[in-house]
């Protein structure tokens, strides 16, 4: 596999773990002069065994490393395991903890977004600065998480039942000051990212994917609508309360690199609409339905939650038996559907090694997902 | 018990006045190596985005001289930042030996420390089984002001160093 | 169409490659299929019944019952169901044809459930080391059995 000469006229580059630009993979190209001809991905840098922790620990306690495997997202990835023991164990959850779960899976969803947009801007024009203003405007949301539960990234607020704490004095308020904030700066990633001539030139008709090519290897989040296709879990199986919230839906027809960077950007949009609704409308009550941290289902169960993260839809498909830890935990993760995508783009399209890094920060993936 | 660290011989120390300069030019030697310790772009694991956030523009760890630089020849430490797997930690290895004397290691985070919240993982490693470590930094992910502080005390330690004129 | 309408028709198609069918949760269905026929049905699933987004593939172990399940889960992104085709394996020398052919996404899944459960994949054409370490020394994780001897530390 590491052989560097395949044909006389082919040489197999190993694009490594360790380059400002790759990520936690390694990406072998087999390239002719400057074209592409395949793209092998090598992919388990990060892998810990995830799904073998989970059968080793309580239900309580896996909410712990599962929320580790998308360090951006935490909130829809913890979301998804306590959905799936709530759904194995027939546990209600009330009202208002809904509602606070939702608030967090959109400012995680903001915040990995952000987090893409500042990976793309450095792979296509070197743009430090749109990756550091990213990382100013992260600190906003990064500071009402840690008014709320206390850490920063990872903070394991969900629970069987609903959530741990309720939301503090005067919190809804630094919610809607926070979201004018962003919508300010928001229009300032448009014309630095979108209207911007360089990137116009690298990103327009870039690694097209097509509408029948993506439901056919299986893409989904942004790559997939991207391409035209409306599914998104929050409106085809809606869970926490995005039944009652307003939302669309957002596509774009052009199947680009420009399209899916305009996707992620009008989605910041609908994100910060739903925190708007959250932070004025949300209802009173309780926020948890006490259960024990030593609960066990009487039956054997098998369960399947979907949740909407910001790369993608996660399945968690859930094994329990009588007993305190699940018997097995498959995880679908969304990077792995769309690394599966990015292998096939070289045949679609032609692809320029130059333009490989743009292409897969288009994709974002994050390998920690991948590998599990 | 812990023995006090042995003053190391040099050149030239028996010559008048040969004790006051050596400690003047360590002085300015440990001054001006510890403010540009430029740390190899490696993020392991999932404490990436705090360890960018330290970069970024609110705990700016450049103040301090920390750049983060591209490739392995050019720089003098390398940061494990997050969860080490075996595939990874070959790689952690071979850039150590290919980074030219002085030379450090930072582990940053729980993982690299002893595994961190993956302590019955078949995969994960814990990296000193590797790689010397200087300096561990604890924390799930470790706040920016901890990864500073971590910084700081490496920088202590760079500061207390003797390395002009020893005799092998 | 509801669930119990499409599960009827299954059935109906192929009765006697399919072992049992059911609802398994609202939008959701199983499907557990015999050893022959296999392919056969999974073509008839993605073709004549829509479900033609491939999502991923692994795998159970049951060790009271002897028996390794492997499950592929696909979509149907017009009516929005997912199904889990399931085929049992037995625990001494798993194998099974690819699904490759019919769903081209689970090359890398399939390649996953080999590492971690021993499954032989007939028909395979890129089965080369995914996850784990060049240096593994045998061992398959995710079996229940599984007591760490394949870390080379």
């Amino acid at each position: 596999m590491t052989d560097p000469i395949i044909k006389p006229d082919v040489m197999r580059i190993s694009w490594g773990p360790q380059h400002p630009m790759s990520g936690q993979t390694r990406i072998l190209l087999d390239v002719d002069g400057e074209k592409v001809h395949r793209i092998i991905a090598d992919l388990g840098f990060t892998h810990r065994g995830i799904e073998k922790i989970l059968e080793n620990r309580t239900f309580f306690q896996g909410i712990i490393p599962i929320e580790r495997m998308v360090m951006a997202d935490t909130a829809n990835i913890g979301l998804s395991y306590v959905t799936a023991i709530e759904k194995a164990l027939g546990i209600e959850v009330p009202e208002r903890a809904n509602w606070i779960r939702s608030l967090m899976c959109e400012m995680a969803r903001i915040n990995s977004h952000l987090y893409a947009f500042g990976l793309q801007a450095e792979s296509t024009g070197y743009f430090p600065a749109v990756f550091l203003w990213t990382t100013t405007d992260r600190t906003i949301l990064l500071d009402l998480f840690e008014e709320l539960t206390g850490a920063r990234w990872s903070y394991n607020f969900f629970m069987p039942g609903g959530v741990h704490k309720d939301l503090p004095e005067g919190f809804q308020a630094k919610v809607v000051k926070g979201v004018e904030y962003l919508r300010r700066r928001f229009e300032d990633y448009w014309v630095a990212m979108v209207e911007n001539a360089v990137f116009e030139v690298r990103c327009d008709g870039l690694a097209v994917l097509k509408p029948e090519d993506a439901i056919r290897l299986g893409a989904t989040g942004p790559v997939l609508r991207g391409s035209g296709i409306p599914m998104d879990v929050r409106k085809d199986e809606p869970y926490a309360a995005y039944a009652d919230l307003d939302f669309d839906v957002i596509t774009e027809p052009a199947c680009d690199v420009m399209a899916r960077t305009k996707v992620r950007y009008r989605e910041i949009g609908e994100s910060l609409k739903i925190m708007e609704q959250v932070a004025n409308e949300i209802p009173g009550g309780e926020i948890a339905t006490k259960t024990s941290p030593f609960v066990r289902p009487k039956q054997p169960a098998e369960v399947m939650s979907r949740v909407e993260t910001a790369r993608g839809e996660i399945g968690i498909h859930m094994f329990t038996e009588a007993a305190p830890n699940p018997y097995r935990v498959k995880i679908n993760s969304p990077t792995l559907r769309n690394m599966y995508v990015f292998e096939r783009m070289a045949e679609l399209s032609e692809i320029l090694m130059a333009d490989i890094p743009v292409v897969i920060n288009s994709i974002d993936p994050w390998y920690l997902d991948s590998d599990r | 018990m812990l023995e006090e660290p042995k003053e190391p011989k040099r050149n030239f120390e028996s010559l008048p006045g040969a004790k006051a300069l050596y400690s003047v030019v360590d002085y300015v030697a440990g001054w001006s190596r510890k403010y540009s310790i430029w740390p190899i772009h490696l993020v392991t694991g999932c404490c990436g985005p705090e360890f960018m956030q330290t970069s970024g523009s609110e705990y700016d760890m450049e103040r301090l001289g920390v750049l983060p630089f591209a490739s392995v020849r050019q720089c003098d430490c390398i940061m494990v930042v997050g969860v080490v797997s075996r595939k990874m930690a070959i790689r952690v290895k071979y850039l150590y030996e290919q980074m030219g004397e002085p030379k450090y290691v930072v582990a940053v985070g729980a993982c690299p420390t002893g595994k961190g919240p993956f302590y019955d993982s078949y995969a994960a490693v814990a990296i000193d089984e590797y790689v010397p470590v200087d300096v561990y930094i604890p924390g799930c992910p470790p706040r920016p002001e901890g990864i500073i502080s971590g910084m700081m005390l490496l920088q202590e330690k760079i500061r207390n160093e003797k390395r002009i004129g020893v005799k092998e | 169409m509801s669930e119990e309408a499409i599960l009827a028709q299954i059935m109906e198609a192929h009765s006697d490659k399919i072992e049992s069918a059911k609802v398994l949760q609202p939008r959701c269905l199983s499907v557990v299929a015999k050893m022959d026929g296999l392919v056969e049905v999974a073509e008839s699933l993605k073709t004549r019944f829509g479900f033609t987004m491939p999502v991923a593939c692994g795998g159970v172990d049951y060790l009271n019952d002897q028996r390794i399940q492997m499950i592929y889960y696909a979509h149907n992104p017009e009516q929005k169901i997912m199904l889990t085709y399931r085929v049992n394996l037995p625990r001494d020398g798993p194998k099974m044809p690819t699904l490759t052919m019919v769903w081209g996404a689970m090359d890398f899944h399939e390649r996953e459930a080999h590492e971690m459960f021993g499954i032989e994949f007939e028909g395979h054409t890129n089965m080369i080391p995914f996850l784990l370490p060049p240096d593994w020394r045998g061992g398959h994780p995710l079996r229940k059995d599984f007591k760490g001897e394949g870390a080379t530390q």
